[in-house]
């Protein structure tokens, strides 16, 4: 049955609100285990004090960090479901709506190409303000239309890296690229404990596409081969929580690796979402399930 | 065991405090970041005394923005915060709030002015209940970047540059 466009605003609003303030239980599980083997005392606190956050994020319904994130979405489609530029403005309006409640940080920034470039149009006041990123949209084969709301904090924006690495045919050279992008990013960000999110493509657009898609599909307690890898090497650089030192510097890495062309080059995207990141929540607009 | 501090900061307490101390801040704290920071630096003791009605000797300078979503740390490091460590605590401050490593002029010039630099992790919504109260001490045209003041109980914070020394070394 076809969502009105209230249910769509009223769906998409409370998991805007779920993904700011909320951490799935795959993750606080992830940050339990962390905890359990930290051996460095000032790290163990500040992940014991980072999960008590959320507890109290999540029971207020509040944003579990001030930067409260750019919405950026993935929307899934199933085989025989249509979606109108309707359904999408609905879309919007609910995260608008959302962002309002949460409450998000009023941080967009208004005036024409050069002001919003230097910021002399001054902060837009409403928190709805701030505009979601371009949706990502995909096909999947249930009977579902499916939106993952990911917050996207700027820390992370500011040590990601895309680029390009020439692979010489061999997997251990991306990989151990991404390790060594992975320990200078994640001993910047500041806000660790971190999860990678990592995209393989061809080209800079496709690579960011899969991180964004990695981060949708995600989860800490199924990791691949080369995920597992990729974290305990960057673990094994003991940056730790908040740069502390200690035993978790990643919690965990979600890597989607994308269609390749035969070339010398394989372009990679990643981003160290920070101690909070993904900030995730997914409904199905046409089941009204709740916010998971 | 973390060790209860409150404001206005005494010579003496801070003088105590080493790298990897955790403590629990109270009282009231002085927030500004990348926008006022750099005007408060450039300011006479007597300016800031007739724009606060008070000097700083003693206090804290949280580094975060005040938005209806919280509070929380910004990266202490960029430019236009860490520059403003040195002369601030040269006129009072005597604990800077924030996250992310400094550089080694500063933290030198944290020890010269017998003054100590904390990270705070980014718990807004724990710090949002240990908020009591919140004003816009000066420079409200700046929004959420002006200068405000929190009575706060009880931030969790650890110390990151004392007595010439980084946690991060």
């Amino acid at each position: 049955m076809k969502p009105t466009k209230e249910q769509i605003t009223e769906l998409v609003s409370r998991t805007l609100i779920a993904a700011g303030s909320t951490f799935r239980e795959d993750k606080k599980q992830a940050y339990r285990t962390a905890i359990a083997r930290e051996t460095n005392p000032q790290a163990k606190w500040v992940m014991e004090t980072i999960l008590a956050n959320a507890d109290a994020a999540e029971r207020n319904q509040s944003p579990l960090c001030d930067d409260s994130g750019i919405p950026h979405t993935v929307l899934e489609i199933g085989e025989d479901v249509a979606v109108t530029g309707a359904m999408l403005d609905a879309i919007r309006e609910g995260i608008a709506t959302g962002l309002r409640k949460l409450p998000g940080r009023p941080m967009g920034i208004m005036g024409d190409d050069t002001q919003r470039i230097d910021q002399s149009g001054g902060l837009d006041p409403d928190s709805a303000g701030v505009a979601p990123a371009p949706f990502l949209i995909r096909k999947t084969k249930e009977n579902v239309l499916r939106l993952h709301i990911m917050m996207f904090g700027g820390g992370p924006a500011i040590r990601a890296k895309t680029y390009r690495v020439f692979h010489k045919h061999n997997v251990d050279v991306v990989l151990n690229e991404i390790i060594d992008w992975s320990k200078e990013a994640v001993a910047q960000l500041g806000c660790s404990p971190c999860t990678l999110a990592v995209g393989v493509g061809r080209s800079h657009f496709e690579a960011t596409a899969m991180m964004l898609e990695a981060l949708a599909d995600g989860c800490y307690s199924q990791q691949s081969e080369m995920e597992r890898r990729i974290t305990e090497a960057v673990n094994a650089s003991n940056i730790g929580a908040l740069g502390l030192h200690g035993d978790t510097s990643v919690l965990a890495t979600f890597m989607k690796v994308g269609p390749q062309r035969a070339s010398g080059v394989r372009v990679v995207c990643v981003r160290p979402c920070c101690c909070f990141e993904p900030r995730i929540a997914t409904v199905d607009l046409l089941q009204n399930d709740s916010c998971q | 065991m973390c060790i209860e501090l409150t404001t206005p900061l005494s010579e003496e307490a801070v003088a105590s405090l080493n790298v990897g101390d955790m403590i629990y801040l109270s009282g009231e704290i002085f927030c500004g970041r990348d926008a006022v920071l750099p005007k408060l630096s450039a300011m006479s003791q007597q300016e800031i005394r007739t724009l606060l009605g008070k000097d700083l000797q003693g206090g804290v300078m949280f580094h975060t923005a005040v938005s209806p979503a919280g509070v929380g740390p910004t990266s202490s490091n960029k430019l236009e915060i860490e520059s403003s460590i040195a002369p601030l605590s040269a006129k009072g401050i005597k604990l800077h709030l924030g996250k992310g490593a400094l550089h080694s002029d500063t933290v030198r010039a944290l020890q010269q002015h017998n003054a100590v630099y904390a990270v705070i992790p980014p718990v807004t919504a724990l710090l949002g209940q240990q908020t009591l109260a919140q004003t816009v001490a000066a420079f409200p045209e700046l929004g959420m970047e002006a200068l405000h003041l929190l009575k706060v109980d009880r931030y969790p914070a650890i110390i990151a540059a004392a007595k010439g020394r980084s946690i991060y070394e």
